[in-house]
Order: structure tokens, then C-alpha cells, then sequence
């Protein structure tokens, strides 16, 4: 339904993008962090540490999906043995993974970046085109960012959909972007696309390589943490 | 990190995530805003010698400051082995096994589940006074109690909680204001004489040794929250100096704040009545101890939001207590789903519904608020607390020696077993002079149901263990995991294979 509307009123406006815009950026953490904002305002559907915690979870599983990083079995982050050297250092993140004296345990890294991924990752879609700064009404506040186009913005729901979907081929990408939702606590959102004969985000995630698995997990751990803490 | 920014220089992720460790005073403020020493200066004190009646309550505070420092070298020694240690079940789980670990959680889920409700039972009569004193409006406590109620379901729903630093500002008025008060009182004892004797120990057994047990039950309440220092282990800064020096600082402290009000109270009134005067001015014996009307009204207000404060506190800790159990797959799975603003709605709503169920009862019963809601629901928490505490020394004890390390033997043996010992002994005499404790008359059933309501729940939760044990393996290798759960569960599920 929202499809249905949502190609007929971006149609109008963008004209030109529209294409490009729903196809999104291929990054896990842009769809996440879409996914965790509403789709017109812009607002934040968590509080700044699960949401934090999910976004560093998705900035991770992008390395991984690409292979440029793994997990020991201590859950330590390694950067893998082929990653090409010129990757590592033009990219910042391999890059301060590499540059750590020795490996830390993932969820040192999820606490790290988890700090600053709203904005780093806000930033990142801003500078795709997905994002525009607003200024807030109230004096002395920044500004917020809002959805350039609300489609673009509920465009990750559909992509999410093939991993809880039977009647669809899985994709990699679809179920470790329903897994770090689920982990990050924005399962509420996929509940529409729960359908009864459909498999939910916990049995397609154990179908994924086992640091896919335990980065997933690893983050819904410290997400859990986060909402039994009283710093939120 | 910004995704733009120049690769880093090492150790920069670890020296990061160092800045961010809290200190012993950030430990300490959260340890004494737990606490709410207001709601046990103002509120608990007074309705205890109401109550009671007892002249050994100030004794009572430094005696069982003591016991709860033997409790704590071995807390704080295992807190820093297990996962998910703010939780007394975790303990329990641990050492004991994990079929007494979802007793102990049921046990620990009616204990604060009674703090809770206990706090409406005096936050309706200081609103009711306030509202009747400067707004002229003349509303029944328990309307306040729901409005109020209301106001906690709201915000508890949207996760506002008081923020740590307000909480800090708030605590140490508190703590300003009781000593101001109590020096005031101190000063101006009844008869211009300064007794002593409410100090000494002897103080404890004046009125028969059975009444022990209440003096440990009503002290006991007083310190709940010190518990929750290894919470923050895992955010503290040299945790294993910080976490002890924190928590004595904080047992000290308060043992004394609360010994000297209590006995400024009963030297101002006079020993002998001291009693009566409580019954006639509640929360008013120690706001009468200075002549300074400011002071008063200062420390009414404190009273309140403090009251207000620990009604939040205990409604997030029952809601996480259900989400903890309910991720490790001991209560319904509804119980940690979360909503928006990563609130798990049914456990915030269940906890809400209960409490406005109790509410109810009492406003339609026509049961006193004060003396029955808040004093009966503290002494009931304070019952559990006093289990779980010494179920936890227990559990201490056979975890280091299942799990033997570097610890001294002071640490897990000595101690914990002087602890389990002292507070087992306090448990059977409170539970043998609980009608003493509530103000129930002979014949009153409240005397041996409200205690009865543990062994309800210690028996529920061990046969829900067992079946655990005997039906769903995978839940059962959780239990006391909380957040830590996850990794149990996606273990078992990665062997499955979808349908």
C-alpha cells in the first residue's frame, strides 16, 4: 500500500531520481538508520544509545559483508587476511580498526562507535542525498535532519522484506539488516511484514556465517544492556 | 569518530572508551540517590516508632550497616564474575543453581513490585496535606495516589526518567536538609537532656529479643538501592577500587545520617513519646525538629519529589527485572518486546495495572495509607530484600567454592557466611513478629499472608525452574544471563534449520 503511494507522489516531485533514490545507498547502516527514523519527520523511533549501539553494529556487518573484516572466536575484530592494504587505509574505520595496538573485542567497538554513529552515519546520507538538515525552531538547538523524500526514506522496509518473507530468495543484506533491527529493537517495524507462514529475523539470522551471527547477537546484547541500564 | 576524519593514532578506541568511566563520586551519587534518603528520613523513621513504638531504632541503623558490610566483600567479589550483576537472581543463579535463581527472581520481582506501590501510599497523604494546605483543594489520598500514578504510567511508558544529574542535586538537599534537622533536634532534646542510650546496641533487645527482626526489617528497607554499586562495574573507572570505596563510603554515610535523625527524633519528642508524637505528626516529627518554617517547607517538597523519584526508580527496576527474565525466556517473550523509545510496553503496563490495582483495594477497603500502603509494602520489600540478601551470601559462598580464585578467604567464606547467618537469624524473627512489624492486631490475617506471599513465589519460581529444567533446555541454560541471554538462545538456534 505504502509502495503504491509512494511511487505516485515521489513520481511527481522527483522525477529524475526516483529510481535511484529507492534503490538506496547498498550500505546496511543507511538502511538501519532509516529504518529507525520516521519516514517524514525525521524523528528517532529509539533512544541515542540502542540506536547508537544498532548503527555501529551496521557500520561493522558492512565490513563483513564485504570481507574486509572478521570476528575471532573471542569475538575479537580482525581485519581479514586479504583485505587489499590500499582499502585499509583509504577507509577510516578499517583504518582505526588497524591501527589499534592489539584486537578488541567487538563490543568494545560497538561502545566506540556506537558514541558517534547517529551522526556519522546522518552525515553519510546527507552526503548521498538522502538527508537534509533542518533548522529546529527552538533557538539554540542544532538542526535536524529530515528525509529528503519520505519514499526514499520507507524504501529500506522493502528491502528488509526478503528475510522474513518464504516466498522470497534471501539475501545476505536482508537478514543482517532484519537482524540488527530485531537487535536494536525496532522489531515493531517489521511486524507488518510477520506474516503468518513467514520465518522471523532469529531463524534466517542463524542462517548467516557464524560473525555475521555473532555480531548480530553481540549487539542485541549490548542494546539489552543499554535499555537495562539506567543510561540511556 | 567522524567517518570523514584522518585514520586515528592507536589506542585510541581504548583510551576513548576509558574518558567515558565514572569515578567514585559519580558511584557514590548514584549509590545515595538509590537510596532516597528523604522517603526514609521523613517517611519510613516516623511511621516505624508510630508503628512500633520501638526506642532501638537509631541503634538499628548502625547495627545493620554493619551486617550489610559483611554482606558486601563477597557481593562485590563475585559482581565481578558474573554477567548481568545488578541482579540478585544472577547471584542466586549462579552459585545456588539456576532452579533457586527463578525463585529468587520471583522473590526479587515482589519486592520491588511492594517498594513500588509502597510509594503512593505516602505520596497520596503529602499531596493530599499540601494540596489542602496551599490549593485549597480537598481531594481523598488515594485520588492524589492515582494522579500521581497516572503521571508515573505516562512517563514510565515514554522512558523519561530523572536524569542522573538532577537526581544527584535533589539527594544532596535531602541529605543538607536531614542534617540541618537532625543538628536542630539534637539541640533541643526534650527535657534539655541527651540520652545515649537509643545508640547502644542494648537499645536493640529493650522491648524483647524478637523485636530484632523488625528493627532489621525497618533498617533493612532503609538501605535498599546500596545494592545496586556493581551495576556500574563494567562503566566504572579501576572498578575493583572504585565499586568497595563507593559502596562503604555510601553504607557509612547513611547508617549515620539515619542512626541520627532517628535519635534527634526521639531525643526532641522524648523517648517516651516519641511514639504518639509520630502517630500524631508523621512525616512532621522531622520536619518539627527545627523551628525554621523554610526548612520545613523545603523539606516537605524534598519529601515528595523524593517520594516521586523512588516511585520511577522502582517502577524501571520491576519493568527491567520482567525484561531481563522474559530475554532469557523465564516470562513471556511480550514482556521484553519493545516499542518505541525501547520501552518494553506490556512490562511497564503490568507493572502500572498492578499497582493501580493495589491502590484500589486499599482506597476501597478504606485501609490507611501511611500506616497500611506505605509502611506495609516497605516492610514487605524489605522482608524480600533481607531473602534475597542472604540467599545471595549463600550463593557467595558455594560460588567460590565451585569456582575457587584469587579471592581472600575473608571474601568468600568469612564474611558472607557471618552475613547469611545474621540476616537469616533477622528473616525468622521477622517473620515470626511480623504482625509487630505491620501494626497488625492479633488475628489480623496481614501478619502471616503478606510474609506468605515469598513462599508463594519461592515455590512458583522452583517448580517453573524444574520444568525449565526438565522441558526447555535451551531457556534453562540462560537463566541469570539477562542481556547476556542473546548469545545462549543464538547458539541453540544457529544448530536449527528453517522449515
Amino acid at each position: 500500500m505504502h509502495e503504491r503511494r509512494a511511487a505516485g507522489l515521489a513520481g511527481r516531485e522527483y522525477p529524475g531520481l526516483l529510481d535511484a533514490g529507492l534503490g538506496g545507498t547498498g550500505l546496511v547502516a543507511d538502511d538501519l538508520y532509516l529504518l529507525a527514523h520516521d519516514d517524514r519527520t525525521g524523528r528517532a523511533l529509539l533512544p541515542p544509545r540502542p540506536l547508537g549501539t544498532g548503527l555501529a553494529g551496521a557500520l561493522l556487518a558492512e565490513l563483513m559483508l564485504a570481507r574486509l573484516i572478521g570476528l575471532r572466536s573471542d569475538t575479537a575484530v580482525m581485519i581479514a587476511h586479504d583485505a587489499p592494504t590500499a582499502a585499509v587505509r583509504r577507509h577510516v574505520l578499517l583504518a582505526l580498526i588497524a591501527a589499534e595496538p592489539g584486537p578488541l573485542p567487538v563490543q568494545a567497538w560497538l561502545g566506540y562507535l556506537g558514541q558517534t554513529a547517529v551522526r556519522d552515519v546522518a552525515a553519510r546520507l546527507e552526503h548521498a542525498g538522502y538527508l537534509t538538515r533542518v533548522r529546529s525552531r527552538m533557538p539554540g538547538r542544532g538542526g535536524r535532519m529530515v528525509p529528503v523524500n519520505p519514499d526514499w526514506a520507507f524504501a529500506p522496509m522493502t528491502r528488509v522484506r526478503p528475510a522474513l518473507d518464504p516466498a522470497r530468495q534471501v539475501t545476505a543484506y536482508a537478514v543482517v539488516l532484519a537482524g540488527l533491527a530485531v537487535a536494536s529493537g525496532l522489531g515493531f517495524r517489521l511486524d507488518q511484514y510477520q506474516a503468518q507462514a513467514g520465518r522471523n529475523a532469529e531463524e534466517a539470522v542463524a542462517h548467516l556465517p557464524p560473525d555475521l551471527r555473532q555480531l548480530i547477537t553481540q549487539t542485541q546484547i549490548t542494546v539489552s544492556s543499554a535499555v537495562l541500564s539506567q543510561r540511556t | 569518530m567522524s567517518m570523514h576524519a584522518a585514520p586515528a593514532r592507536g589506542g585510541t578506541v581504548s583510551r576513548a572508551l576509558a574518558r567515558d568511566k565514572l569515578g567514585v563520586l559519580a558511584v557514590l551519587a548514584f549509590i545515595l540517590a538509590s537510596i532516597a534518603p528523604m522517603t526514609v528520613a521523613a517517611g519510613v523513621i516516623p511511621t516505624a516508632y508510630a508503628i512500633t513504638g520501638l526506642a532501638g531504632i537509631p541503634a538499628a541503623f548502625l547495627v545493620t550497616a554493619v551486617v550489610l558490610g559483611l554482606f558486601c566483600p563477597g557481593y562485590v567479589a563475585m559482581s565481578r564474575r558474573i554477567r548481568n550483576a545488578g541482579a540478585f537472581y544472577a547471584f542466586a543463579s549462579a552459585g545456588l543453581g539456576r532452579v533457586t535463581g527463578v525463585a529468587a527472581a520471583l522473590m526479587a520481582l515482589l519486592a520491588y513490585e511492594s517498594f513500588q506501590v509502597a510509594t503512593y501510599g505516602a505520596l497520596g497523604p503529602a499531596a493530599q496535606a499540601e494540596a489542602a494546605a496551599h490549593l485549597g483543594v480537598h481531594w481523598p489520598w488515594w485520588a492524589w495516589a492515582l494522579v500521581i500514578w497516572a503521571v508515573v504510567t505516562a512517563l514510565g511508558l515514554a522512558r523519561v526518567e530523572v536524569a542522573g544529574r538532577v537526581l544527584a542535586v535533589l539527594t544532596a538537599a535531602e541529605i543538607a536538609i536531614v542534617v540541618a534537622e537532625t543538628i536542630s533536634g539534637l539541640a533541643s532534646p526534650a527535657g534539655g537532656h541527651l540520652d545515649l542510650g537509643a545508640l547502644s546496641p542494648s537499645a536493640l533487645t529493650a522491648s524483647g529479643a524478637g523485636t530484632l527482626g523488625v528493627l532489621a526489617v525497618i533498617a533493612g528497607l532503609a538501605f535498599v538501592g546500596f545494592e545496586q554499586s556493581p551495576v556500574l562495574g563494567e562503566e566504572t573507572r579501576n572498578a575493583r577500587r572504585t565499586i568497595p570505596a563507593a559502596t562503604y563510603t555510601a553504607l557509612a554515610a547513611i547508617g549515620a545520617l539515619y542512626a541520627a535523625a532517628a535519635w534527634a527524633m526521639q531525643a526532641h519528642a522524648g523517648p517516651a513519646h516519641v511514639a504518639a508524637a509520630a502517630e500524631a505528626q508523621g512525616p512532621g516529627l522531622l520536619y518539627g525538629l527545627s523551628s525554621s518554617g523554610a526548612l520545613a517547607q523545603a523539606a516537605q517538597a524534598l519529601f515528595m519529589t523524593s517520594l516521586f523519584a523512588a516511585a520511577l526508580s522502582y517502577h524501571n527496576v520491576t519493568w527491567r527485572y520482567m525484561f531481563a527474565l522474559s530475554r532469557e525466556g523465564v516470562l513471556p517473550a511480550a514482556l521484553s518486546r519493545t516499542s518505541r523509545a525501547s520501552i518494553p510496553r506490556a512490562a511497564s503496563l503490568l507493572q502500572s495495572g498492578s499497582a493501580l490495582a493495589v491502590i484500589a483495594v486499599f482506597a476501597v477497603a478504606g485501609w490507611p495509607a501511611m500506616n497500611g500502603l506505605f509502611f506495609g509494602g516497605g516492610a514487605m520489600g524489605g522482608l524480600g530484600v533481607m531473602i534475597l540478601l542472604a540467599l545471595t551470601s549463600a550463593a557467595v559462598i558455594r560460588y567460590f567454592d565451585i569456582h575457587p580464585g584469587q579471592e581472600s578467604l575473608w571474601a568468600r567464606m568469612a564474611a558472607p557466611a557471618l552475613g547469611a547467618l545474621l540476616l537469616g537469624t533477622a528473616i525468622v524473627l521477622a517473620i515470626w513478629h511480623f504482625g509487630t512489624l505491620i501494626g497488625a492486631g492479633p488475628g489480623n490475617p496481614a501478619a502471616w499472608l503478606l510474609p506468605s506471599a515469598f513462599g508463594a513465589a519461592a515455590v512458583a519460581g522452583l517448580g517453573w525452574g524444574a520444568f525449565l529444567r526438565a522441558h526447555r533446555p535451551d531457556v534453562y541454560a540462560t537463566i541469570g544471563l539477562g542481556a547476556h541471554a542473546a548469545a545462549g538462545h543464538a547458539a541453540h538456534a544457529s544448530g536449527r534449520k528453517l522449515s
